[in-house]
């Protein structure tokens, strides 16, 4: 350790003291440890640990261990470690688990850190509210996103649409699918039938959100079945990619009809249309879920993507939350975070990211933008029991594609079982 | 008493590693999944005792648990009958002096070794996939194949031919069998002029019966146990449609998926009494078909 002068000490000392009220650690300890845990992909992980990087460099003297694994596992591994009470103290959590995970007393509150080592002072109020349970802040968004349709437009311009892709109607959707599958070779879109969160965009045009605030299903049978049903149209008509395409559940991105180039459109989250792109040798639009016409409600939200919470087994708060802190307010390490996890929450940050946008990314704001009047209020969150749901819907939902049931006797089947899943799961 | 130990004592330390593993890493867990059973514990909050409900709701409310059941014992009735058949079938062929006959009996095994890891599972899922490698031989020939995974009423029996692919521990065994049934029986036969299919109904399959019977417990309880195919073939979740909802793959989900760990321990227990049954059964029926060489009767 270098030496400090007496007044550095000094000064470290007073700062320390004005700064909070927490016990004042020595700021030069040198085993003070936080652990990291996120759910990520190859270019997430890049970025995270260069992150981490900057941060250890910032701070010497805190070491953080960062720990990464696939969606799939992550959940997994995370009641394994809840269930331990060996829980990282940092976490990445998603909008779907977060009521539950706080429920069950796995995280701490953020309020007392609030303009106390953890500055929210330029932070949307709208991102920074889909956070709060019962009153309190437990999960600090650090990303929004939303329903994309990402489009090849060299297939669209040889199928002459001049569609208003932000605008569109369901009936417009199928005759640009219809367009495509006539003047190209390829099909006008992926079959979105076995994809629960588009049938639940369908739903709240019709005017119901899936789930009410007491976990019951509120989307009815006639909901699903005409969302089946339509889809079942392009089916029949060849407009849109086979059963046999669609039937192959959770596929990754290089098997999608538009990165095959077998389909104009496979739709994905806002925060993915950069790897999309990646992968494309076509330039990409975007799109929205094609909305009802006179429908009485929009389809699409805004969705926190990703959070990052506080856990019940953090061992040294102090640290973690000035981790959480450089992660939002610290521009060196919000430069290279860029929109990999969602739009970031704060102005300041993404005025000092627009300069350096690749073409995807601007792609990804400027869709941003033109969605924000055009989208519903945030639902409420789904109750537990929601993924044995989506499972239940891809697996009734084969069925149909398969024409092994017809759309309104299956979707009266879907309904009843995710009544009963939710209710189990209570 | 004292006999007993001191002559078995080698054996005992022997076993103490196995013995230690077993009493540290294994009972404890297994005691434990009995009380959880009789739970309800999602891995968060503590687990809740309620009785017999788990097993109340298997039996009389969870559809999916006998459908797990159907998948599972049409597996079992196709894939052990299939792999045994084969394993006997490869093993008769190489039970011949041939001098690279070790060659042949690697090559042969090598399935086995590879069967049951990821790679091979994926690669499953490549050759019968709609556009994959059997439909496009079968075009050659003016057929269309169906679409053998993303179709419920193929996916099962595309695991079944993966299965009977795998034929290499019970072929090693048979061939063992096989070398022990003595050659002047043969001998004899063919003096008599008795047919080769008459020499295998009356000579070699008698002889074999042990065997048999060995390799039919083995294969049956592993059949039950089938898993990471299952599971790799249909992307974890028994699609499309449940029809590779093999019992294995449903208790995962229950347990890793869902987080009912209360539930995915009953069904855990259910399953061994599944397993323990069969295997009783073949055993009772054993004293009607298999017949040991040193037994006189």
């Amino acid at each position: 350790m270098t030496k400090m002068t007496r007044r550095q000490a000094l000064g470290t000392i007073g700062g320390a003291a004005a700064a909070s009220a927490l016990p004042a650690l020595p700021a030069m300890a040198a085993d003070r440890t936080i652990r990291h845990f996120w759910w990520g992909n190859p270019e997430r992980d890049r970025r995270t640990f260069e992150v981490i990087d900057v941060f250890q460099k910032n701070h010497s003297g805190v070491e953080v261990s960062g720990e990464t694994i696939g969606w799939g596992d992550y959940w997994t591994k995370m009641a394994t470690q809840t269930a331990g009470r060996n829980m990282a103290d940092l976490v990445q959590m998603d909008y779907r688990f977060l009521f539950e995970y706080v429920r069950r007393g796995a995280l701490q509150p953020l309020d007392d850190h609030i303009g106390n080592g953890l500055d929210l002072s330029n932070f949307d109020a709208g991102p920074l509210s889909g956070g709060v349970v019962d009153g309190k802040l437990y999960a600090l968004n650090i990303g929004s996103n939303s329903q994309v349709v990402p489009f090849n437009t060299r297939l669209f311009e040889e199928a002459g649409i001049d569609a208003d892709v932000i605008n569109w109607t369901r009936a417009e959707f199928a005759d640009a699918c219809e367009q495509v599958a006539t003047n190209t070779n390829a099909k006008g879109a992926d079959d979105f039938s076995l994809m629960i969160e588009y049938m639940e965009a369908w739903a709240r045009q019709e005017g119901r959100d899936f789930y009410d605030a007491d976990g019951n299903v509120t989307a009815t049978a006639d909901d699903v079945a005409g969302y089946w049903a339509y889809w079942g149209d392009m089916r029949d008509a060849g407009i849109v990619m086979d059963k046999n395409h669609t039937v192959i559940l959770d596929k990754p991105m290089s098997e999608w009809g538009l990165v095959t180039g077998e389909s104009a459109m496979s739709p994905c989250w806002s925060n993915q249309l950069v790897a999309v792109q990646g992968l494309v040798t076509d330039t990409i639009g975007a799109a929205m879920v094609a909305h009802k016409e006179g429908g009485t409600g929009w389809g699409q939200f805004i969705k926190p993507s990703m959070f990052m919470s506080l856990t019940r087994d953090a061992k040294d708060v102090e640290a973690a939350i000035m981790y959480m802190n450089d992660w939002i307010n610290n521009p060196e390490a919000t430069a290279i975070l860029g929109l990999e996890r969602g739009i970031p929450a704060n102005p300041v940050v993404r005025e000092a990211l627009a300069p350096g946008f690749t073409p995807p990314e601007k792609l990804s704001v400027d869709y941003f933008n033109a969605i924000q009047d055009k989208v519903g209020p945030l639902p409420v969150p789904a109750p537990k029991g929601a993924g044995e749901v989506r499972d239940a819907f891809m697996r009734i939902g084969t069925d149909v594609v398969l024409g092994n049931m017809d759309a309104a006797e299956a979707a009266g089947i879907f309904i009843e079982d995710a009544q009963s899943i939710v209710d189990r799961a209570r | 008493m004292k006999r007993f130990f001191k002559r078995n004592a080698p054996a005992y330390v022997f076993l103490t590693p196995w013995f230690i593993g077993f009493f540290l890493l294994a009972l404890g867990p297994i005691l434990a999944s009995l009380y959880l059973s009789f739970t309800r514990y999602d891995m968060v909050a503590d687990p809740r005792w309620v009785g017999l409900d788990n097993y109340e709701y298997m039996f009389e409310r969870d559809r999916r648990f006998w459908k797990a059941l159907e998948v599972t014992f049409t597996y079992v009735a196709l894939a052990v009958p299939a792999r045994l058949a084969m394993a006997l079938g490869v093993a008769m062929l190489l039970d011949k002096g041939l001098r690279t006959i070790g060659l042949y009996r690697a090559i042969f095994y090598l399935p086995s070794l590879l069967g049951s890891s990821i790679a091979i599972a994926i690669l499953w899922r490549q050759l019968f996939a709609a556009d994959g490698v059997v439909n496009q031989v079968l075009a050659k020939f003016g057929i269309e194949g169906a679409a053998w995974i993303s179709d419920p009423d193929t996916s099962l029996y595309t695991l079944v031919v993966l299965a009977m692919w795998q034929f290499g521990s019970p072929m090693l065994i048979f061939l063992a069998g096989l070398r022990g049934i003595p050659r002047d029986l043969y001998e004899a036969a063919e003096i008599d002029g008795t047919s080769k299919p008459r020499q295998f109904f009356r000579i070699t399959l008698p002889l074999l019966a042990p065997v048999i019977f060995f390799n039919l417990v083995l294969q049956t309880i592993e059949a039950f146990k089938t898993f990471s195919s299952a599971f790799i073939i249909s992307n974890g979740t028994g699609a499309p449609a449940d029809s590779l909802l093999f019992y294995t793959v449903y208790l995962f989900n229950e347990a890793f998926k869902f987080f009912r760990m209360g539930y995915a321990s009953a069904l855990a227990w259910v399953l061994l009494l599944i397993i323990g049954f069969f295997t009783a059964v073949t055993f009772f029926t054993s004293k009607y078909w298999v017949h040991y060489e040193n037994e006189r009767d």
